[in-house]
């Protein structure tokens, strides 16, 4: 019997789990590259923190008075405690966003593009991996500056384990589909002019309608439903306020609402892609 | 009389920038359109956060609805205006750092003035639309109280420019502080945007020295709701000192500069 011929149905079901585990590897790589990166310019990421501080310690400041004037305890559903870590958590994911749209905008318009198609992984990949390196760095700054800010505002938070063990899921689903909605702004690069603004606004709506300022339960509707519709409500709201009030129920349907914006956006993203690379024009130099 | 015809040809050298800026910029027309009506959306969708506000909580120390609507006219306009005539003044820091003000420092134009009015940001024009729109719409001014109201938003717009001037100069001495520049812009855009009674202490008075936050949007609210002369001074004095600061440490600065040997053309 041939000892080849024996061997290839176990190939046959190892060579696709290794190559996954290549590749894994291969964006992993990327992921630590660029959070080293990052850590080399670390005195920087934390000085960028004094937005982050003034941001908390701003929309804080309107919460109390607010809490004050009401004469009440509980508004909306918050303590001043739980609205003032919910801001924390909700700022903190807002403000470690990297500036990956002028990246990808740079890229497109140098023709920088062009060769890192040609590298042997996928172009779209390549910058996910990137991101999350970066983003994981400034969110543990961020995070570790936005908790200090909120324990001397209004001390220790009442967190649940389930709401800290729900967290990093809730995050990733959120930074994926920031990281998606980002990467088609940047790739509007190939028909418009400037994606800054569209960036611009879209950080803007997710500041609004996302519940960076303030908790969803504000708006008078039917504006609350319609924000809690919107995708901008799965990437800061949702895992913000889930932190601080853990309910199973609405974790449940967070999870499934981020993971249905996540495919959706995943396949508008993809054929969107798949435009903008059959633009792409190589000329040999 | 010699002053008279300088300042005069002073206006017109501004005035040929501002036009010159205006024309490069509309060169990209449609990009151009798109960032003044996203920026007109931003501010729209603040607005309607603050609506949305005080339709739960009415009150806020006694401030209303309105009063938020003149907060932000009086900020977006006095920031759009600085922005849009002296919009280079954000790359200040840079152009120091990279040896940028080379192209500058042979001409025989005020340095400072020549740097700042060299650029501008369409977007600022984003600002100023929706001030004057949100301004005229819900307060429905009358052609004194218009007036005021862009006397103050011009003074507010000097104020934030030599904010500005003041962080960028800090170049000269410190370095990179690009970085630094961005944070207090942050900070002073975020402080004049929220109704100062929520502050006390020592922010307070951060906001009226180091952070003058509170001479762009809290001062002309106060002036423009019971106007008093003494206020009015108030605000004429702190224009004049910063000012005269901003030029006095741009030029303290300037000694120290050391020229990128960078050949490079002003355009």
């Amino acid at each position: 019997m041939d000892l080849a011929q024996e061997a290839q149905p176990w190939q046959r079901r190892s060579g696709p789990l290794q190559r996954l585990r290549l590749t894994s590897l291969k964006y992993l790589a990327i992921l630590r590259v660029s959070a080293a990166n990052n850590l080399a310019y670390l005195p920087e990421i934390v000085f960028r923190t004094l937005f982050l501080i003034v941001l908390i310690y701003v929309i804080g400041q309107l919460w109390q008075t607010t809490f004050i004037l009401h004469n009440s305890a509980i508004l909306r559903g918050f303590t001043v405690n739980s609205m003032i870590w919910y801001l924390a958590a909700a700022e903190t994911l807002a403000t470690s966003l990297p500036a990956l749209t002028r990246r990808i905008d740079q890229e497109v318009r140098s023709g920088e593009l062009a060769y890192l198609l040609g590298r042997p992984c996928s172009y779209l990949f390549y910058n996910y991996a990137h991101y999350l390196g970066e983003r994981l760095v400034r969110l543990t700054i961020n995070g570790t500056v936005a908790a200090l800010v909120a324990l001397i505002y209004v001390g220790p938070p009442h967190f649940t384990w389930m709401g800290l063990a729900a967290w990093p899921l809730m995050v990733l689903l959120a930074i994926s589909i920031e990281f998606l909605c980002y990467f088609g702004i940047g790739l509007l690069a190939f028909w418009t002019e400037n994606t800054q603004s569209f960036s611009f606004i879209f950080s803007r709506l997710t500041l609004v309608l996302g519940g960076v300022l303030a908790p969803i339960e504000i708006f008078p509707q039917p504006l609350r439903t319609l924000a809690q519709i919107l995708p901008f409500s799965s990437m800061l709201y949702g895992p913000a306020r889930t932190l601080v009030q853990f309910e199973t129920a609405s974790f449940v349907g967070l999870v499934w609402q981020q993971v249905i914006t996540l495919s959706v956006v995943s396949l508008l993203i993809l054929g969107l892609y798949r435009l903008a690379t059959r633009r792409v024009s190589i000329n040999g130099g | 009389m010699g002053r008279v015809r300088a300042f005069g040809g002073t206006l017109r050298f501004m005035g040929s920038y501002f036009v010159a800026n205006l024309q490069a910029a509309m060169e990209y027309r449609t990009a151009f359109w798109a960032q003044i009506v996203i920026m007109l959306a931003n501010d729209c969708l603040w607005l309607l956060f603050w609506w949305s506000y005080f339709q739960q909580f009415p009150l806020v120390n006694g401030w209303q609805q309105t009063d938020v609507v003149i907060l932000w006219a009086t900020s977006a306009l006095g920031i759009g205006l600085g922005n849009a005539v002296f919009g280079n003044v954000s790359k200040l820091a840079a152009l120091i750092i990279n040896g940028g003000l080379d192209a500058y420092l042979g001409m025989p134009r005020y340095v400072l003035l020549h740097v700042c009015i060299s650029g501008t940001d369409p977007s600022a024009w984003g600002d100023v639309l929706f001030a004057l729109g949100a301004y005229c719409v819900f307060l429905r001014p009358g052609p004194l109280n218009l007036f005021l109201f862009l006397l103050l938003a011009c003074m507010a717009a000097l104020i934030f420019i030599s904010f500005l001037v003041l962080c960028g100069s800090l170049a000269f001495f410190l370095g990179n502080v690009e970085g630094l520049s961005q944070q207090m812009l942050g900070a002073l855009v975020t402080f004049s945007t929220y109704p100062m009674n929520i502050f006390n202490g020592v922010v307070h008075i951060l906001l009226f020295t180091i952070l003058p936050a509170g001479f762009i949007s809290f001062v002309p609210l106060q002036l423009l709701h019971h106007f008093a002369w003494p206020l009015f001074g108030g605000m004429c004095g702190f224009l004049l000192l910063i000012m005269l600061g901003a030029a006095g440490f741009f030029q303290l600065g300037l000694k120290r500069y050391e020229s990128g040997n960078l050949l490079g053309m002003q355009n």
